[in-house]
């Protein structure tokens, strides 16, 4: 009998029904995409933060203020010392702006530079190329997205200085875990406006040439200069391969493969500084407490502190994996990106829960709407005796049938909107959370219940005969 | 005739109400999803117009997008010279201004660079500056880099004397305290800063300068306009973007912002839909009545016109309530997220309440219109 009066009421009733389906559709698919959007955004905003290049600066553990401050020295000897105060300002403007840390370049510019180093200052002030691979093989190695190591050199075409950098553009590692690894810093300096193709390991003879650098030295594309270390000296020659414009102080720089660089500066297998770019979860209490001492957490605090992707875990797993090595964060771009990310975080989490909040007052308001239409008919069937509670089971099956199938046709729009989203803003599809089905269940369950039994019960406690008599 | 124009209107106004009262539970449930489409459409697209604002003046924790500093090779900016740029530069979009110098000084033998700033603005300019101790509040007090602190061994409270020569070659000593140790994980680490003020007093020379760093939020003329604005009202200054954040920022704010507008769309999509199965519902249930009127002689246009009104003013007090809500709703975000409230765009009121009518009138046309083609037998017969 109840089966044949919910069969018959729902191929009857059609229309009301449809309405249901057609409103929990529309909730559920909002519910789904926008959920979908909450649960990934954090990591498609943090892949976009990625542009502002690295926020972990590796250098190694001797490299400190102090070989700096030989650089002035040698300077305040040869040109005195107004001439050093010259030439560290003319620096320094775009060195402020620059975060890669190069007070770290211009130090080992100056003993690479001496060429007379011991080898205590060669593993003070150097980090071998061979270890480098190491950075990932960290815990958090799928987090690091992009890797390239620095060595610079004070070059001089013809009689002018300019600085040479030598650098991964598109370096392919196989990793003993058997994983391939493409990394380079064409991927970590995105803003670069090249004017023509990006850097390439394989032709080692070509360089990038900054705009100011170009000026400077009167170069254009497909020209060839030859540099040396001192003026006039013995050099290598390279081809001009693209000009580039950072809008920084690497315009004034000449970028060049690793190996020729090492092998001009006989520094055969070393750099001296590594930048990195990760993807780093938003800094907490706990990840500034662990920044300063790591050792000031207790056992369990440190084991969550270890496993979550802070700068400074990560800053820590590196540092552990290559003893030689010191790695500050890069504040400027760590600081931003967490700031920034945990505002679009929260910003779409509100948005989404106010949304949901809204939808399901809507549906709700809707389920009421089509029970309160039903007056007649229930007073009808309390007339010809049935009870309160079959009346009442009947009527929410009804409407739990139509909203579930709603509720499914609307998961599937939601998906598509989702991944409408993600493909439209980010280019790139939005992880699809099993997690969204029960939140989507449990609000349909909810938002039904909620609509349809404070009218069931205003209905039900009507007397038949005054609903039938049409009050 | 005229009496009579007066007499219906008189009498269809009275319909209207009647309706409206008589139904009270009917008419809390159309009022409840006109009001929860309203606030959604208020609170969104309020939010639309001041998210990206607020977003971009986030990213100006990513310090500064421009730089000022002389014209040709060298030289130094004069402090006239900088506040010709503040004048030039929009100051509601101005988040700070920050001069620098340098000066090469030594410390027991020892180089180091000095830097002369302002640290109100460098608070603003570089909010991601670390800073353990204090800022320097009083005259010869000085922030250390963590490098130098590294090297020097000093930490907070130690005494540093500096010395060096300026630029007409006089000697000059003097006295600091370290007020705080600060770390950024660029070049600010290893260099010593101190106030203008302190610099000129210690080098004994005036105020020049050797750049200034600011940073603008996003919203009218754009970055490189200004950059010609400054150029061409102040003379002997070189404006520079610092491209590295000015590009990445267009990038990811723009992106920020298309998802905002995005979610907006799909969501006011969604709930104006909503919104029209509510009142679909609401009006459909009334057959009867309309079969009734008609029965009684009303004509079809009448009964159009009837509907029609009650969905203006249901469109209209929902409107008005949801854009109370509404403002709530944007008040609530903005505050949570971005910790400053925002300005009620007013104008967004009367469009809220015109786009609430709209809805709900063309809401209740379709079955007002199925209702009155029905003869009204058969309506009142209940097929």
């Amino acid at each position: 009998m109840f089966f044949k009066m919910l069969l018959g009421a729902l191929s009857r009733q059609k229309r009301k029904h449809l309405m249901i389906a057609f409103t929990v559709g529309l909730g559920v698919s909002l519910a789904t995409a926008m959920l979908g959007v909450m649960f990934d955004v954090g990591d498609k905003v943090n892949q976009e933060l990625k542009s502002y290049g690295a926020n972990l600066s590796v250098i190694p553990k001797g490299a400190s203020i102090l070989s700096d401050l030989y650089r002035f020295q040698d300077e305040g000897q040869t040109n005195g010392e107004s001439g050093s105060a010259g030439t560290s300002r003319a620096g320094s403007p775009i060195g402020a702006n620059d975060p890669s840390g190069s007070s770290a370049s211009s130090s080992s510019s100056s003993s690479a530079g001496s060429n007379q180093a011991g080898a205590a200052d060669v593993a003070n002030n150097f980090i071998p190329e061979s270890e480098l691979y190491k950075i990932k093989m960290i815990f958090w190695a799928y987090n690091i997205v992009d890797f390239a190591p620095y060595l610079s050199i004070d070059g001089f075409v013809g009689e002018t200085s300019v600085p040479l950098t030598g650098t991964w553009f598109n370096k392919h590692l196989s990793l003993p875990t058997g994983d391939e690894v493409d990394t380079g810093m064409t991927g970590l300096k995105s803003w670069w406006v090249l004017d023509g193709p990006p850097g390439d390991d394989s032709e080692p003879n070509e360089v990038l040439v900054g705009k100011e650098a170009a000026q400077k030295l009167n170069l254009t594309k497909g020209s060839q200069f030859t540099i040396s270390l001192k003026p006039g000296g013995e050099g290598m020659t390279f081809t001009v391969k693209t000009i580039f414009e950072s809008g920084g102080e690497d315009d004034g720089k000449i970028f060049a493969s690793l190996a020729p660089v090492q092998e001009l500066a006989d520094r055969k297998g070393l750099v001296q500084r590594v930048e990195v770019s990760a993807l780093t979860t938003p800094e907490n209490e706990l990840a500034r407490r662990a920044a300063q001492n790591p050792g000031s957490l207790t056992r369990l605090e440190w084991d969550t502190w270890y496993c979550t992707a802070y700068i400074s875990s990560i800053a820590y797993q590196i540092e552990e994996i290559l003893p030689m090595v010191r790695v500050k964060a890069i504040l400027r771009v760590a600081q931003s990106e967490g700031a920034i990310l945990e505002k679009t975080q929260l910003m779409i989490i509100l948005l989404t829960v106010l949304t949901l909040i809204c939808s399901a007052l809507a549906i709700s308001n809707l389920v009421t709407a089509n029970v309160m239409e039903r007056s007649v008919e229930i007073g009808l069937m309390k007339a010809l005796g049935a009870t309160g509670l079959g009346i009442s089971v009947l009527v929410l099956s009804e409407i739990l049938i139509a909203s579930f199938v709603g509720g499914l046709a609307g998961y599937l729009v939601g998906l598509a909107l989702s991944q409408l989203i993600g493909l439209s803003v980010f280019g790139s599809h939005v992880a699809i959370k099993l997690v969204v089905i029960p939140i989507g269940v449990l609000m349909v369950l909810l938002v039904s219940l909620l609509g349809s039994l404070p009218a069931l019960r205003a209905l039900l406690r009507l007397k038949p005969t005054e609903v039938l008599h049409g009050r | 005739m005229v009496k009579k124009k007066i007499t219906n209107r008189g009498f269809a106004l009275k319909m209207i109400v009647w309706s409206l009262i008589r139904r009270r539970s009917r008419l809390l449930v159309a009022l409840t999803g006109v009001t929860i489409g309203a606030t959604v459409l208020l609170g969104l697209v309020t939010l639309c117009y001041d998210i990206p604002r607020q977003l971009s003046r986030e990213f100006r924790s990513y310090g500064a997008n421009m730089v000022f500093v002389k014209d040709g090779v060298t030289g130094r900016l004069e402090g006239e010279t900088l506040d010709k740029v503040k004048e030039a530069l929009p100051s509601e979009r101005l988040v700070g201004l920050t001069p620098f110098r340098y000066e090469p000084v030594r410390n027991h033998m020892l180089p180091y660079t000095a830097v002369g700033t302002s640290f109100t603005d460098v608070r603003r300019t570089s909010p991601f500056w670390r800073v353990t101790g204090a800022w320097p509040g009083a005259s010869g007090q000085v922030l250390i880099g963590t490098d130098v602190a590294r090297a020097t061994g000093y930490s907070e409270g130690s005494l540093l004397t500096l010395d060096g020569r300026n630029a007409s070659q006089a000697r000059y000593e003097k006295d600091f305290t370290v007020s705080g140790i600060v770390s950024s994980g660029g070049v600010e680490d290893g260099f010593i800063f101190m106030s203008l003020e302190d610099m000129e007093n210690m080098t004994r020379e005036p105020g020049l300068v050797d750049l200034a760093e600011a940073s603008l939020t996003t919203g009218g003329a754009s970055l490189p306009e200004l950059v010609n604005l400054v150029k061409a009202s102040v003379p002997g200054v070189e404006p520079r973007l610092v491209t590295r954040v000015t590009r990445s920022e267009e990038t990811v704010l723009s992106k920020l912002t298309w998802l905002v507008y995005l979610v907006t769309l799909v969501v006011l999509t969604l709930t104006m839909i909503c919104v029209t199965t509510t009142m679909m519902t609401v009006v459909l249930e009334r057959r009867k009545e309309i079969g009734l009127k008609k029965a009684l002689g009303a004509e079809n246009s009448r009964v159009a016109r009837e509907f029609l009104g009650e969905g203006v003013m249901l469109g209209v007090i929902g409107g008005l309530l949801g854009s109370f809500t509404g403002l709530i709703f944007a008040r609530v975000v903005s505050y949570s997220v971005f910790g400053r409230g925002l300005s009620p765009e007013v104008h967004l009121i009367p469009i809220t309440i015109a786009v609430s009518a709209i809805v709900t009138v063309l809401a209740s046309l379709w079955p007002v219109r199925r209702a009155v083609d029905v003869e009204p037998a058969l309506v009142l017969r209940g097929e």
